[in-house]
């Protein structure tokens, strides 16, 4: 039994003098929870609507379901990334309207809606018109659209977006939720928390390229860290003094949350050597390793600016607060 | 399976449109509603022509030293409220009106003056003041200022009739002769269908007929047309059409929205359509709407329908807001008026060479050919009937063509309309 649930092969999409997509090709197997990840207008909404048949691609070959996502419209479910839903229309409607569009009758579909609505903590609207929603009750009702026929594909394009931190959290649990009962989903995300939290697999795409297709623990593996905290055990202006003599650091801040300073070290450096010399330098509590996140990885990746950025500010606040 | 797919999201689509559509209150108002409102008033209409206006009543001062016109005008002014009726040649007129006046005969034209002011407060209805000159008497009627039309006709026809009442009495002449001699006879016309049934002519009918089916096809399918036009770019704008598609592919969506508003457009025709009927059976007029007539209707509906509804799907899904798509309908629209602009000259002449040559430029073609076919002063040669619905059936098939491959692009578009060019690349694209 073939266990890909969606197979693309040098797949390129251009608008006009805009290569949107370049030979992308990955694979997602039954039952995985992949994380597509990149920056603003990376193509992750044009790959994914060339994987739902929205858009055609120019060249290349995309497989979802063992064929075209046109023959399979009714076995997959799809969160797009633009919110839309009929104002005028009743939520019961709306959701009725949608299952009698994958194929579920009307007395099932009923069932399904009162479940789905009071699962995502939605009772009592089921007669209220779209419109008088807010919109991260809109949002849940369009992701019970895209649930409501029990799919074995799940493709959301930005699920979590708009949400507040409780709805982010119950939808990230319905996700899970969904993954355990052996749905396979495609999500893509500018969460990277979400991301770590729910993916067995990461693609990322950058410029229209893919440029990471990994499994988390790959990831963690191929991704040294370059991070140390260290918890001083005097006082904060006298660590920050003996540290600035030690070598291979790039940058450093104090952190409030962990009460510690997280060290980034120099390209090349090795962390064990440096924790060694972090701890002759001054006295510590504390001293271990970070280990890469997914938003350490996605700004490697994606954006040498931004970690220049970043390197730079970091050192600015240091030296602000203890310079 | 993969067609019992098809079929059902063909027809949930439809079903929806069909239903928001048909079921908002402008559309309830509209098309259901205000039919049924003229519908239920049709019994009403003889009530309300029979019904008899003001009355005619006070006195009337003829100025005439010969005191012959006050002595004739006794005689013609009606005595009867049916003498009222038919007061002009040609106008078909059933009301009634009570006329009661009495003549005062003023031998005197020193007393104008003063008959002049009685006029003025409307103590006195009418003036007549006969005066003679070298060409002869010279006959002046004065009324009061806000004397109604139909008294007026009735007094200046009772006067007029008066006047040669007296030249013929001068001529030594029998005025009730003459006048037998001279009434215009009346003619009995009718025409003769092929199984020979015979029905009366009444050739401003005959020409208001084929108006009324080519109106009433027009309001169907632009209404219809119009709805399709907003819907989609609703749907565009409110970002719902992203969500359709992940569940029907963009022809599917085409194919639905087409057929609800079909819907839409057969609710209308049947409404007005039906409305209109009742009314012709109302005064016993239904023979004027043979079954041809309606067996044509149905046929020009659908080629009509679908050709100007592509266009407003295609429009709609290309551009963002219904000012948009206004400059780019506005060419079609412009073909589409034709039809109305130029009606009276086609059912004049249905075999012309205006009507022949406009039953071949759709999309105005299938109006055009409901105005020849139901006119039938001259039956229109088959041959043209079934060209005129080849090419309406072969520009269906065109513009449904290009309007999905437009629609297929437009649907996800956002931003700046697109250019004519930008269209035709739509179409060419893959």
């Amino acid at each position: 039994m073939n266990n890909l649930v969606i197979q693309l092969a040098n797949v390129n999409k251009c608008f006009g003098a805009l290569h949107a997509v370049r030979n992308v090709s990955f694979e997602i197997q039954r039952g995985q929870v992949c994380g597509f990840l990149g920056p603003n207008g990376a193509g992750k909404s044009t790959t994914i609507r060339m994987i739902m048949s929205i858009l055609l691609p120019d060249s290349g070959a995309i497989n979802v379901l063992g064929g075209s996502a046109l023959d399979a419209k009714d076995r997959i479910g799809y969160l797009p990334e633009e919110r839309g839903l009929y104002r005028k229309m009743r939520v019961a409607d709306f959701l009725r309207f949608m299952a009698k569009l994958k194929g579920i009758a009307r007395a099932d579909a009923d069932v399904r809606i009162r479940s789905w609505l009071e699962r995502v903590e939605l009772p009592n609207v089921s007669q209220k018109r779209c419109e008088e929603l807010s919109k991260g009750m809109q949002q849940k009702l369009q992701f019970i659209g895209a649930v409501l026929h029990e799919p074995p594909l799940l493709i959301l394009d930005e699920p979590f977006s708009g949400l507040d931190p409780v709805n982010r959290r119950l939808l990230s649990s319905v996700v899970r939720q969904l993954q355990e009962s052996g749905t396979t989903i495609l999500f893509s995300t500018h969460q990277m928390e979400q991301a770590e939290d729910l993916c067995d697999q990461v693609l990322l795409i950058h410029k229209g390229e893919k440029v990471l297709d990994e499994t988390m623990s790959q990831i963690h593996s191929r991704f040294d860290p370059r991070t140390i905290l260290a918890q001083p055990a005097n006082s904060i202006d006298a660590a920050t003094q003996a540290l600035k003599v030690v070598a291979g650091i790039e940058s450093m801040r104090w952190s409030l949350e962990q009460k510690s300073f997280e060290i980034r070290l120099l390209e090349g450096v090795d962390p064990q050597h440096a924790m060694v010399q972090i701890m002759r330098a001054t006295p510590l509590r504390r001293v271990e390793l970070q280990r890469a996140t997914l938003d350490d990885v996605f700004v490697k990746l994606v954006g040498d600016s931004v970690t220049k950025f970043e390197a730079t500010s970091a050192t600015e606040q240091v030296e602000a607060n203890y310079g | 399976m993969a067609e019992r797919g098809v079929t059902r999201r063909v027809r949930v689509i439809a079903w929806r449109d069909f239903r928001y559509t048909v079921l908002t209150k402008g559309f309830l108002i509209g098309a259901i509603i205000l039919p049924g409102i003229m519908f239920a008033a049709i019994p009403l209409l003889p009530l309300l022509i029979d019904s008899k206006t003001a009355p005619l009543t006070g006195r009337v001062a003829v100025i005439d030293p010969s005191n012959s016109i006050a002595k004739a005008l006794e005689i013609t002014l009606p005595k009867t409220p049916e003498e009222t009726i038919d007061l002009e040649e040609g106008a078909t007129n059933t009301s009634t009106t009570d006329v009661a006046l009495t003549v005062e005969s003023v031998p005197d034209p020193s007393h104008a003056a003063d008959l002049r002011l009685q006029l003025r407060d409307s103590s006195l209805q009418a003036l007549i003041i006969i005066s003679s000159n070298d060409d002869g008497p010279s006959t002046e009627l004065l009324i009061p200022s806000e004397a109604s039309p139909r008294h007026t006709t009735i007094l200046e026809k009772s006067l007029r009739e008066a006047v040669t009442r007296v030249r013929v009495s001068k001529a030594n002449e029998d005025y009730e002769r003459l006048t037998k001699l001279l009434a215009r006879p009346k003619i009995d016309t009718r025409r003769v269908s092929p199984d020979g049934s015979e029905s009366n002519e009444n050739a401003q009918l005959r020409m208001l007929v084929p108006a009324g089916f080519m109106f009433l096809l027009w309001m169907a399918v632009i209404t219809s047309g119009n709805y399709l036009l907003t819907s989609t770019i609703e749907e565009k704008s409110s970002r719902v059409m992203e969500v359709l598609l992940s569940a029907v592919s963009p022809i599917e969506l085409l194919c639905g929205k087409l057929v609800g508003q079909a819907g839409v457009a057969g609710v209308m025709l049947l409404m007005y359509g039906g409305v209109g009927l009742a009314g012709l059976g109302a005064v016993a007029m239904l023979d004027v709407v043979p079954l041809p007539h309606l067996l044509w209707l149905v046929v020009w509906f659908p080629l009509a329908y679908f050709t100007v509804a592509a266009i407003m799907v295609s429009l709609g899904s290309a551009v963002s807001d219904l000012r948009e798509a206004q400059s780019l309908i506005g060419p079609a629209m412009i073909l589409l008026t034709v039809p109305l602009i130029l009606w009276i000259p086609i059912v004049e002449s249905p075999n012309g060479t205006l009507a022949t040559v406009c039953s071949f430029i759709p999309p105005a073609a299938p109006f055009v050919m409901i105005l020849r076919l139901t006119g039938a002063n001259e039956p229109v040669p088959l041959v043209q009937a079934l060209l005129a619905m080849f090419v309406s059936a072969a520009t269906v098939v065109a513009i449904l063509w290009a309007g999905a491959r437009v629609f297929r692009v437009g649907v996800l578009m956002q931003g700046k309309p697109p250019s004519p060019m930008e269209l035709l690349r739509w179409i060419k694209a893959r």
